[in-house]
């Protein structure tokens, strides 16, 4: 309870909101300036701006290879979101329900690409994807995406199903249900807060992951991140600003939908 | 005392175990178990927690196959049967509700996969949901529902596709004691009404007694008394039961007849007992409220009835229990033993007080085969 701001008195009370100030604004600064800096006016990221204007938005939308680069990007958060949870379904239930020796050993090598350097993992990635000839396709952004993103949908998706009461799917059971139906008709359902979070995760994992797929690109196909990479070593443009506000909208906007969907869950 | 069993006079065998073994490993969950379940009745496993009545309950179900033995319904043996199919109706100790659906959809669940019309679901989820007295609640989720009403939706989810078992894990478990004493008398209501079969699970003795017609207690995965509950009190088959339910006194003799032994040194009558030889060891056993407690003058005053039984002992301890009084006395020979009388026919006596205790000679069990083990649990009962 010393720990409570009630109890702590005024003095420790003000400096903790000032702390605690002052790491916020460290952590937000930089997305605050980003935001501004793709409307203003300055060619050469002034700040603060000498005007305001949309004209770097116009030349994202207007410009090809930017929307090629947008919706490459999300075309393979999708795909990633969708075969993570897809994968990370059933493996979650192993873990969870099987009774097989080497369980835990398999927990952590499911969540090692959370610990191992993602360059490492990049590395070894592209080496095999150049040997097979795969590098540069979709099929190998999805896949080297869903090796960093299955962690956290597994972590998600065990985490609820270690809450949900297994005599819930027993009691489906007894009334007549199959396993599998029982499953589908109650685990599911009950379960699937943490699905869709562990599917946002994915989602976000993919939408900003450059390292790898820095990697895996090629002319015709690179992502949103890639293709900022790239320009930002060609020339500092706002329209990167742009891009880079573009990202952190949509990474905003699921997890403003991850707390809604949490929220129902909770006063459901 | 059998009065209630011969209600369901003629009695029919509807599920029979036979043989009924489960291993984990080296652990022996169910050891050998038979036991027939009469058709229509409310019968209960009453046993301590690992004693194996849960494991035989899932068994029944079908969440745990057998290593060995039998299940018959009705002479057809079940064990290959999936528990989906075995149309057994179970209750579970945390309700264990569909959380994602109201009530009534939650009772209409057995119906929906069965792919009963619509008319008809409609039909007996309205019938269940009076039989529970949950009419008003048919549109709340689990969630806002008390323990007490979860738990009826729960009955009446296991009873509308209308199965001739109902098995029933601890329902009552989580519930506090006025509610739960509240649906027990539901209960025993709903299966005079409905007929059904019930299998029942509970640790607590009080609630198999109030339940149950039948009670079958389980120790080390085995069955070690089965009968009414007024039998099992009065008339333990062993010296375990015999602890096991409320509390007991024993007195270790030595016969010196069929019709007597010997208590410290003091010779006392038993009761007739098939097979006992003389100087065989053996435990007469006492209830604390079939002894009495007498101090010498009224000792001196009420001469020993014919049929009674007497021995010296010093009072240890009185304690006032409101209802009840009990008084814990120390023989000569250290055997500790307790009286237990109503408050209102009053015990006036005080430590270190030397009383007579009494008792009948026919409401004294005798036993001659028990394991120091069974006696223990008296101790810490008392």
């Amino acid at each position: 309870m010393l720990l409570s701001p009630n109890a702590m008195g005024r003095p420790l009370r003000t400096g903790l909101y000032v702390t605690t100030g002052v790491i916020a604004a460290f952590l937000l600064l930089p997305v605050v300036f980003i935001i501004l800096l793709s409307f203003g006016s300055s060619q050469w990221l002034v700040f603060p701006p000498p005007g305001w204007t949309l004209k770097w938005y116009e030349q994202f939308f207007s410009n090809p290879e930017w929307m090629d680069a947008a919706l490459a990007s999300l075309k393979v958060a999708i795909l990633t979101t969708v075969a993570a949870v897809a994968l990370g379904l059933p493996t979650a239930f192993a873990l969870v329900r099987g009774r097989f020796p080497g369980r835990e050993m398999l927990y952590g090598l499911f969540t090692m690409p959370m610990i191992v350097p993602l360059v490492i993992i990049a590395v070894a990635v592209y080496a095999l994807f150049l040997k097979l000839g795969y590098t540069g396709t979709l099929f190998a952004f999805v896949v080297s995406h869903v090796i960093v993103a299955l962690p956290f949908t597994i972590i998600s998706i065990i985490n609820s199903l270690k809450l949900f009461d297994q005599s819930i799917e027993d009691a489906a059971v007894i009334c007549g249900a199959s396993r599998l139906q029982a499953i589908f008709k109650v685990t599911f359902p009950a379960i699937r807060p943490g699905m869709i979070a562990g599917g946002l995760f994915a989602f976000l994992v993919s939408w900003d992951e450059v390292v790898l797929s820095v990697m895996m690109a090629s002319p015709d196909l690179q992502t949103l991140p890639v293709k900022m990479w790239t320009t930002l070593r060609q020339d500092l443009s706002p329209v990167i600003a742009v891009a880079s506000t573009l990202l952190i909208g949509l990474s905003l906007l699921v997890m403003v939908i991850a707390a809604a969907l949490r929220r129902r869950a909770e006063n459901a | 005392m059998s009065a209630v069993i011969k209600e369901n006079a003629p009695n029919k065998t509807l599920v029979s175990l036979r043989g009924l073994n489960k291993h984990y490993g080296d652990f022996t969950a169910v050891d050998n178990l038979d036991l027939e379940i009469q058709d229509g009745e409310f019968l209960t496993f009453l046993g301590s927690s690992g004693s194996g009545k849960s494991t035989t309950l899932s068994m029944l179900a079908g969440f745990e196959t057998p290593s060995s033995g039998e299940i018959l319904v009705d002479g057809q043996s079940l064990v290959n049967v999936p528990p989906h199919k075995r149309d057994i109706g179970m209750v579970f100790q945390r309700y264990s509700l569909f959380p994602h659906l109201n009530v009534r959809d939650n009772i209409a669940f057995p119906l929906a996969i069965r792919k009963l019309s619509s008319a008809e679901t409609k039909k007996r989820v309205d019938a269940m949901l009076k039989l529970v007295q949950l009419d008003p609640f048919a549109h709340r989720k689990p969630s806002q529902m008390s323990g007490g009403q979860q738990q009826r939706v729960a009955i009446a989810r296991a009873l509308v596709y209308e199965p001739r078992i109902l098995l029933m894990d601890e329902p009552l478990g989580a519930l506090d004691k006025k509610l739960r004493e509240d649906l027990q008398d539901e209960l025993r209501q709903l299966h005079r009404r409905l007929g059904i079969t019930i299998v029942y699970v509970t640790h607590d003795q009080e609630e198999a007694m109030r339940l149950s017609q039948r009670i079958a207690i389980f120790s080390h995965g085995k069955i070690v008394g089965l009968g009414t509950g007024f039998d099992l009190y009065q008339n333990p088959p062993n010296a375990f039961v015999a602890s096991f339910l409320g509390n007991s006194n024993f007195l270790r003799i030595k016969a010196s007849s069929n019709g007597a032994g010997s208590f410290e040194g003091q010779q006392l009558a038993i009761r007739l007992t098939p097979g006992l030889a003389a100087e065989q060891q053996a435990l007469i056993m006492v209830r604390p409220e079939k002894a009495l407690a007498l101090s010498a003058e009224q000792a001196a005053r009420e001469p020993l009835p014919a049929g009674w039984n007497e021995v010296g002992a010093t009072v240890g301890e009185v304690l006032f229990l409101g209802e009840s009084q009990t008084c814990h006395v120390v023989t000569q020979g250290g055997t500790e033993l307790t009286v237990k009388a109503l408050s209102a026919a009053g015990m006036p006596m005080r430590p270190g007080e030397q009383v007579k205790v009494r008792w009948a000679v026919a409401d004294a069990c005798i036993y001659t085969e028990w394991a120091e083990s069974d006696l223990s649990k008296s101790a810490g009962a008392h």
